[in-house]
């Protein structure tokens, strides 16, 4: 596949690594897989776009994730690692591919859901929580990054409002249908144990278990992420109480 | 999906009742019936690591009937205030999710809105804290709570061939809504009243209000403090967990646990106590949930029981008057209590049968007396 980002390396700068920098290069590599799939996403939206106008946005989209990418990388090297990503790992690859079937669907509606309200969900609770407790410009660029993907999610927002007010009913059905696939890899993703085998992006073992070294938690990064997610759809204006049984049925 | 839940939503909220679990085992089995029967439930560590998570929302719709042929539409929203969380560490996050979930309440167009156990503190002194709410009314319920606790000593009184007029009565909670309003109805028919909180200061002023009316009162913040013992007891405390432990009180005390959660410890011994649980009514007219959360919602062992203060909201719906009945505290009085009762009597909801841990303490087919009826 054609790398959908260079990631130039110039050498590294650092010169002793602490001793967490084995965790947060876990935590970078998975950021950037996910930026990198957001940015491989967007591409693929401007395809399907007939507006001008849209395919413009969708590639400035495309271009602002794959500079978050960047960034992520940037921050590991600062830290004396290297970074590594893997769109083709375990749950990514199937999160990819549940966007590609809206894209083969020309289902612009769709990709907004999956892309805007499930990953992006996801991506701003997580990198918030990572900003709080990370150190220096590594937990600032996790908390800048975090407030450019919630300003996405209020541009898509208007669209998706507009689309549910033409038809709530058949709408929602289109977001349940799109989260029993997407929420359920990503809370298998987000589980406190991975329980489908290594995901594919860590650079060794889980790096779920020694979160707790750099004041996270794997339950924290899935509560905050489903909280973000569930209030996300109720801006949206599905019913709550809906909603909660949907994310109360997701595997744990 | 819940498209039949989301159906009797549309057809209009004339209350909303705002609560939250007083134990981890009632909010897993909350989460089960969430789930579904075809799903495992979740394991314990799981339900404590997700729960605290989860905003504020509509678990479920109630409908309740009245005798007089009336109904009245709701919602129970949970405010999923983790059960371990109740003590003053988190009190700031707790009134947050309240007011999260009064939000929610007046977005789905309730009229009337009860605060069932924590969520009554954003009424009882932090107004300021209340979401501007348009057409909703709130109200803590705690005036009806006061009448069934005030029946519930009464009935078991009579069942135990005790004379109110020549006993003690404890009240651990003192100078909180619920504990105030019950010293105000009791005090006039008892012999002596001890009053026990935390706060010296707003023991000594409820004192004096008592002793203008000419009650024998004896205050302190500490139980072992008191001159004599007590003969009855209220516990209506707002404590984080069951921890109470009674001292110096007769070792046939009646003893009324009226706290949400409950005051008395599980490991206190008290073999000739007579407890029951204080504060509860049943709605004889009907009552539904859906989905169904009956005997999860409303753990007793009788149908339709559910706390006061939740009763209170679905009273004054049934009545059509929805206005903010409790508000704030240390209001309660005996003729507010008696306006709520016969408002609730009216429409079927009379004191429940009494229970405590152990299951009924009366036979159900005797306990029509004169205080259940109203």
């Amino acid at each position: 596949m054609e790398p959908v980002v260079s990631l130039k390396r110039p050498p590294i700068e650092c010169t002793s690594l602490s001793p967490n920098a084995p965790i947060w290069q876990d935590v970078l590599a998975q950021a950037m897989t996910g930026e990198l799939i957001a940015a491989m996403n967007y591409t693929s939206l401007s395809e399907i776009c007939d507006d001008p106008e849209e395919v413009a946005d969708a590639l400035e989209h495309a271009e602002g994730e794959q500079g978050h990418a960047a960034a992520f990388a940037a921050e590991g090297r600062k830290m004396g690692v290297d970074v590594a990503h893997n769109v083709e790992a375990l749950h990514w690859k199937r999160l990819r591919e549940a966007f590609l079937r809206c894209i083969r669907e020309r289902d612009f509606i769709g990709c907004l859901i999956v892309q805007e309200i499930m990953l992006e969900s996801f991506a701003v609770a997580s990198y918030s929580r990572v900003g709080k407790v990370a150190p220096g410009s590594l937990g600032k660029t996790f908390a800048a990054i975090a407030a450019e993907e919630e300003e996405h999610v209020a541009h898509a927002m208007a669209i998706l409002r507009e689309e549910r007010a033409r038809n709530p009913q058949r709408f929602d059905a289109k977001v349940y249908g799109l989260h029993l696939e997407v929420m359920t890899t990503l809370a298998k993703m987000l589980a406190k144990e991975c329980k489908d085998g290594h995901c594919e992006v860590c650079h060794e073992s889980c790096v779920k278990p020694s979160l707790a070294e750099v004041s996270l938690s794997a339950a924290e990064l899935r509560g905050a992420s489903l909280q973000q997610y569930m209030r996300t759809l109720d801006m949206l204006g599905i019913p709550g109480e809906v909603t909660l049984v949907w994310v109360t049925q997701l595997p744990v | 999906m819940g498209d039949a839940v989301a159906s009797v939503g549309r057809q209009g909220t004339d209350f909303a009742l705002i609560g939250h679990q007083e134990s981890w085992r009632a909010a897993a089995e909350v989460i089960a019936v969430l789930r579904g029967p075809e799903r495992t439930p979740l394991p314990d560590d799981e339900i404590k690591d997700i729960l605290p998570w989860i905003p504020p929302r509509t678990i479920c719709h109630v409908e309740v009937a009245s005798i007089t042929g009336a109904n009245a539409r709701g919602l129970y929203i949970d405010s999923f205030i983790p059960p371990d969380r109740l003590d003053p560490d988190y009190l700031h996050e707790n009134i947050a999710r309240v007011r999260s979930a009064a939000t929610y309440a007046i977005k789905a167009g309730a009229k009337i809105v009860s605060l069932g156990g924590f969520s009554s503190i954003l009424l009882e002194g932090n107004f300021d804290q209340l979401p501007e709410r348009h057409e909703t009314v709130f109200t803590t319920g705690n005036t009806l709570t006061v009448g069934f606790i005030v029946q519930g000593i009464q009935r078991m009184c009579a069942l135990e061939g005790r004379s109110i007029r020549r006993s003690t009565l404890l009240i651990v909670g003192a100078t909180g809504d619920v504990g105030s309003g019950c010293a105000r109805c009791l005090a006039p028919v008892v012999k002596r009243v001890l009053l026990a909180a935390r706060n010296l200061e707003r023991l000594r002023r409820f004192k004096a209000e008592l002793k203008a009316d000419g009650v024998q009162v004896e205050i302190a913040t500490n139980l072992q403090q008191f001159s004599e013992e007590a003969d009855i007891v209220i516990c209506a405390a707002s404590l984080a967990a069951p921890s109470l432990l009674l001292s110096r009180i007769a070792t046939d005390a009646i003893v009324c646990d009226a706290g949400y959660p409950k005051n008395l410890s599980p490991t206190a011994e008290m073999p000739g106590a007579k407890i029951f649980f204080g504060g509860l009514g049943q709605i004889t007219g009907g009552l539904r949930f859906a989905p169904d959360f009956r005997g999860i919602l409303n753990r007793h062992p009788f149908p339709n029981v559910v706390h006061g203060c939740l009763l209170e909201g679905m009273a004054l719906a049934l009545e059509g008057r929805f206005e903010p009945f409790s508000r704030g505290r240390g209001f309660i009085t005996p003729q507010r209590v008696e306006e709520i009762e016969a408002i609730a009597a009216r429409h079927g909801i009379y004191l429940a049968p009494l229970y405590n841990a152990e299951g009924p303490v009366e036979d159900e087919l005797h306990c029509q007396t004169e205080w259940s009826r109203g």
